[in-house]
């Protein structure tokens, strides 16, 4: 059996990724757990922080998701840890300050438009926490987008924002019961509260991911941004 | 915002900025298409080609503008008549206000971040090896606020900025342009490069550095207004950040030049004004400039070989120049804005010392109160002086109802001797 912490839940389409850390000797490490025919789980009803017991086949997934494992059994649920104890264990694992070392390769920029992307045989990983600088959220037609300074002074611009909770939180946001102007209001939440809450949190920590090989290309995500979202902040906008 | 195209050049574009994105082959979808739900475009390919669109037409806002629209090219066309449409009428009331008013620039937010070390005035005698109490007898300072070992241009500067932006709920993305001044930031990346790059405003957002040592803030709020007249922005931020702790040390200058000076910043949101204009803004008077160069000599500042700074630095007749020139300065502001000065929020000027600011209003015969203390508790903060005393003012006015603000005079100068004057007026919806 192995015990996982888990640190990422995030959107894909309908389904959900996730990632959890492992203990291994003195080392932390992401583990990804997969099922024997999907990378994603439809149905996933736990929360970051849980500790799960689970079994998991030894083997790596190919690169530059190589925290692939697939789990042969359910998710058994034995305790929690608080956010910021799992922040602490984040900054055990896998951890970057600069552009070139998040995933052990050379980013690329999008050249006809927006994004980065890192080229599959080349990334050593496909997820990595950082601190951030500066980070802010904002809508580009419809879709959630985070822009942010890394500790390197380095701008990543457009990721798209995969993180479930804060994803769950926008459209919690943006539900027709809260009245009217509520986009807006929204907006107004990102350009002030956020900020404050977010980067005045003294666990404020983020996990970058890549996405699956698309035309060869692997994008950047925001996968993960600690803290996550409170439902009372609803209240405030 | 810039200047919008007929149909017939973004048409081309939007289809060039298609093929970028979706491949050289791609056909052009029918109008209404959802590209996201038919696939043509997955969600990151649809951001990246409207990112790509922006760029190109100069619509910096085209993806927020999208939001709560169908992903197809018929509603990108349909942001682009809007877009053109209300350029066309802002551009008409922008020339029709400035026609009659001389201002279409509203500050609407301020900010002040001084170093967080409070250092006794006392201790920087000691420092400079000077006689303990010279600096408050001879010049007035009782304190000055140093930057601590984290702080610098960079994190002072961001620090009012954001503030800034937080207290007018402005996301650093409708920035058009962000202004920096310095008098101590001499590195590159330049200080508005690394500023934008902290603020995480747009990569079209512009970044611009102005000099003028302590007229720089002036300098700032002059090409801001500048740019937001022409129609060029809509929204800037001015921010100012002098941290001269690290500049001016002892062992490097002397301490009647180097113990004056303290470390700080400033930040100013201006926006073009509007309909929905906030109860607390003010609007931008005239500015006026100026090079007095008969004073150039009174103070220079360059590096030496050997390294140390090699200041020079004429105290007496410096401080003579000061006080002529501000008061002139001053003088003409009133003249040019028919303000009585006697009946003014506050004078935001440069303090040079605490000595000259009295000297100041009594020469000028008002009380000392309408300047606030700035140089007495912080040092003279260089470009930062005038910001902390105006933004002293701005929060000051802030706290008192809307029909009894009243305008605010600004005067500075700087090495050269350059100077300059203007004027905000409260607006009263």
């Amino acid at each position: 059996m192995t015990k996982l912490l888990i640190t990422e839940i995030t959107r894909m389409g309908p389904a959900f990724c996730v990632i959890g850390l492992q203990r291994e000797k003195d080392k932390i490490q992401s583990v990804r757990p997969v099922t024997a025919t999907a990378n994603s789980w439809l149905h996933f009803p736990y929360q970051r922080g849980d500790v799960l017991q689970c079994d998991l086949a030894p083997f790596s997934g190919a690169k530059p998701h190589i925290e692939d494992r697939v789990s042969t059994s359910g998710f058994e649920k034995e305790s929690t840890v608080p956010e910021p104890e799992v922040v602490t264990y984040l900054r055990k694992a896998e951890t970057a300050e600069s552009l070139p070392e998040l995933f052990g390769c050379a980013l690329h920029e999008n050249k006809s438009g927006s994004g980065l992307f890192a080229k599959p045989p080349e990334a050593k990983r496909s997820v990595c926490g950082t601190v951030t600088q500066n980070l802010r959220l904002e809508f580009c037609a419809n879709e959630l987008r985070a822009t942010l300074a890394l500790s390197s002074g380095e701008v990543l611009r457009d990721l798209p924002v995969v993180d479930r909770d804060w994803r769950d939180f926008i459209e919690a946001a943006l539900a027709i019961r809260r009245g009217a102007n509520r986009l807006a209001r929204l907006e107004r939440f990102l350009n002030s509260q956020f900020h404050y809450k977010v980067l005045s949190c003294p666990h404020h920590f983020i996990r970058l991911g890549l996405t699956r090989p698309y035309h060869e290309l692997c994008w950047l995500m925001l996968d993960t941004l600690i803290p996550l979202p409170k439902q009372d902040w609803l209240e405030e906008f | 915002m810039a200047p919008i195209k007929d149909e017939s050049h973004w048409r081309p574009l939007v289809e060039e900025c298609f093929r970028r994105e979706a491949g050289t082959q791609a056909s052009i979808p029918n109008l209404a298409q959802d590209l996201i739900e038919t696939g043509v475009l997955d969600s990151m390919g649809w951001v990246s080609f409207l990112r790509a669109l922006e760029s190109a037409s100069g619509i910096n806002d085209l993806g927020a503008l999208l939001t709560n629209r169908a992903p197809s090219l018929e509603s990108i066309f349909q942001v682009f008549n809007e877009a053109q449409a209300e350029n066309s009428s802002i551009q008409a009331a922008s020339n029709a206000r400035h026609a009659v008013t001389g201002a279409s620039a509203i500050l609407v937010s301020s900010c002040a971040a001084v170093g967080s070390r409070k250092i006794p005035s006392e201790e920087i005698d000691q420092a400079f090896g000077m006689p303990p109490g010279k600096l408050r007898l001879r010049a007035g300072i009782e304190s000055l606020a140093y930057a601590t070992e984290e702080e610098n241009e960079l994190t002072l500067g961001a620090r009012a900025a954001q503030q800034t932006l937080h207290a007018a709920a402005c996301g650093a993305q409708e920035l058009d342009w962000i202004i920096a001044t310095s008098e101590t930031h001499r590195n590159y990346p330049s200080l508005s490069a690394r500023l934008h790059s902290q603020l995480l405003a747009r990569e079209t957002c512009g970044a611009l550095d102005v000099g003028g040592a302590c007229l720089g803030l002036l300098n700032g709020l002059a090409v801001a207004q500048g740019l937001i007249a022409s129609g060029q922005a809509r929204t800037i931020a001015v921010i100012t950040s002098d941290v001269h702790s690290r500049i001016f040390q002892p062992g490097r200058v002397a301490g009647e030049f180097g113990g004056l000076f303290g470390d700080g910043a400033t930040a100013f949101l201006l926006r073009a004004k509007n309909g929905s204009t906030p109860q607390q803004a003010y609007a931008l008077g005239e500015f006026f400039f100026g090079c007095a160069g008969q004073y150039a000599g009174a103070i220079r500042v360059s590096d030496a070989s050997n390294g140390n700074l090699d200041v020079h630095f004429d105290g007496e007749s410096l401080s003579r120049a000061a006080i002529t020139r501000m008061e002139k300065v001053i003088l003409d502001v009133e003249l040019r804005s028919g303000i009585a000065r006697s009946s003014v929020q506050g004078l935001a000027t440069h303090q040079p010392n605490p000595r000259l600011v009295t000297l100041l209003a009594k020469q000028l015969d008002l009380v000392p109160d309408k300047f606030p203390s700035v140089a007495r508790t912080f040092g003279n903060l260089g470009s930062s002086t005038c910001g902390v005393a105006l933004d002293a003012i701005l929060q000051s006015a802030q706290r008192s109802q809307p029909a009894q603000r009243d305008p605010i005079f600004l005067a500075s100068l700087g090495p050269g001797l350059v100077f300059g004057g203007g004027w905000l007026v409260p607006i009263k919806t």
